[in-house]
C-alpha cells in the first residue's frame, strides 16, 4: 500500500509512518493532515476542532464536509451563527459550490438557534435532513454557542447527549469550538471538560514569531490511534487549509512564548561569525 | 382575499400570496436564500428585522400556501422551507409568466 506524500510533509510521515490503515480512515481532504492522523479520523469519532477567531475552523470544517461529498459521503453543517447564505458565497471563494451539492441532495447547511438543539431532546431538529440526505459526516458551528443557554455545568451533559446522538447514527462529526487561548503545559483547551467527551482534538492556534504572525496546528488526542505530535505551520490558500512543515526549530509556542531551540541558535551565531570571517 | 386549496391554485392566485407584502415578500428572500433555516417566528422575524407581531400573520399565509412547513421541537414551534414544495410552486408561477409573456407578444 503507498501512503500519500505531499512535498511539505513527506519526511515527517516517513518518520512515523507505522500503519495507515486507508479507508478504515475518514479522510478530511487535506493530504498532510490525513498524514498527521495516520489516514484520517476513526470512522463515527466526535472530532473537536479548537480555536479562536480567524484560525480557520470554518475553512477546514467545510473542507472535510466537502471532501466527503467527493468521496460519496454526503455531509451537513449546522451553524448557529453565520446565515447560510454567507456559508455559500465563502465557500465559493475556495471553490466549493455548496449550493449544487445541495441540489443534487450530497450536502445540506442547517441554520438554527442553539436552544432547539437542546429542546430537541429526540433529535426531531435534525430528523428530516438524516432522512433525506443520510450524512455521513457532520459539522456544528459551534459547540461554544450552546453555553449560552445551559449553565457550566450542565454543558458536558448536553455536549455529550448531541455526541451519543450523533455516534449512534455511525456519522462522524466535527464540533467546533472557540477558544480563545489554548496554552499552557496542561493543554487545556475547554473549561468544561468536553475534551475528555471527544474522540480527537485538532487544535490551531496563532503564534507570533519574530515579530509576524503565523499559524500552528497540532493534533492535541487522538483515542485508538497513533498521530503526529508536532505542531505544523498552516496556512488558509485560495484552495482551503494548506498545512506546511513543522516548527521544528521553534519551542514554546504552545505556551505563548516561542523561541529558537538551543541548536538553532548555535547554527546562528555560527553562520553569523564565519560571515564576520568572510568580510574581514 | 379569496383563496382555494394550495393544490387548486392557479399561477397568478400563487403569485399573488407569495408577494402579497413587503413582509412575506423579506421572509421568501430570506428562506430561498438560507433554505436550511429551521427557527421560531421570533428568530425568524429578529433575522429580517422585523417584530414577532408583524410577522406571524404573514408567516401563516406561507405556512397555508405550503412553502413553509412547521413542526414541534421540544416546547418550540420552528418553521422552514419545504424544498419540494416550493419547487413545485415556483414551477407553476414560471409557467405563469411564460404564459403572460406569449399574451403580451400577441
Amino acid at each position: 500500500m503507498t501512503a500519500p506524500r505531499s512535498k511539505t510533509g513527506a519526511s515527517a510521515f516517513d518518520l512515523f509512518s507505522s500503519k495507515v490503515e486507508e479507508g478504515l480512515r475518514v479522510k478530511t481532504g487535506i493530504v498532510e493532515l490525513d498524514e498527521m492522523l495516520r489516514g484520517g479520523f476513526m470512522p463515527g469519532d466526535a472530532v473537536m476542532l479548537a480555536g479562536s477567531a480567524g484560525t480557520g475552523k470554518t475553512t477546514l470544517a467545510l473542507q472535510y464536509l466537502v471532501s466527503g461529498v467527493k468521496l460519496g459521503e454526503p455531509g451537513v453543517y449546522v451553524t448557529f451563527e453565520e446565515l447560510p447564505d454567507q456559508i455559500y458565497r465563502d465557500a465559493k471563494n475556495f471553490g466549493w459550490d455548496l449550493r449544487k451539492m445541495e441540489e443534487q441532495d450530497k450536502f445540506r447547511v442547517i441554520c438554527t438557534s442553539p436552544n432547539l438543539v437542546l429542546e430537541s431532546g429526540d433529535g426531531s431538529l435534525l430528523d428530516d435532513v438524516l432522512h433525506d440526505i443520510q450524512p455521513r459526516r457532520l459539522v456544528i458551528d459551534s459547540l461554544s454557542h450552546l453555553e449560552m443557554f445551559v449553565k457550566k455545568d450542565d454543558m458536558r451533559m448536553e455536549a455529550y447527549r448531541v455526541i451519543r446522538y450523533l455516534k449512534t447514527r455511525g456519522i462522524s462529526s466535527v464540533l467546533l469550538w472557540e477558544s480563545p487561548q489554548i496554552s499552557g503545559a496542561s493543554f487545556s483547551v475547554t473549561d468544561v471538560g468536553l475534551s475528555f467527551l471527544v474522540d480527537c482534538i485538532v487544535a490551531l492556534k496563532p503564534v507570533e514569531i519574530e515579530s509576524s504572525m503565523r499559524k500552528a496546528l497540532v493534533v492535541l488526542k487522538m483515542r485508538g490511534s497513533d498521530h503526529d505530535k508536532r505542531l505544523r505551520e498552516y496556512e488558509i490558500t485560495s484552495a482551503g487549509i494548506k498545512i506546511e512543515s513543522a516548527f521544528s526549530n521553534y519551542e514554546g509556542i504552545i505556551s505563548g512564548s516561542p523561541r529558537k531551540v538551543a541548536s538553532e541558535k548555535f547554527m546562528e551565531m555560527f553562520r553569523g561569525a564565519s560571515e564576520k570571517q568572510k568580510k574581514a | 382575499m379569496f383563496r382555494g386549496e394550495p393544490d387548486e391554485m392557479s399561477g397568478s392566485e400563487i403569485l399573488l400570496t407569495l408577494l402579497g407584502s413587503e413582509i412575506r415578500g423579506d421572509l421568501l428572500v430570506l428562506f430561498h436564500k438560507n433554505p436550511g433555516l429551521i427557527d421560531t417566528v421570533d428568530a425568524i422575524a429578529r433575522r429580517i428585522g422585523r417584530t414577532t407581531v408583524t410577522v406571524i400573520s404573514e408567516l401563516r399565509e406561507l405556512l397555508e400556501l405550503g412553502v413553509l412547513r412547521q413542526k414541534r421541537i421540544g416546547a418550540s414551534e420552528v418553521v422552514f422551507l419545504d424544498r419540494a414544495k416550493d419547487r413545485e410552486l415556483l414551477e407553476s408561477v414560471a409557467n405563469h409568466l411564460k404564459t403572460i409573456r406569449i399574451g403580451g407578444e400577441k
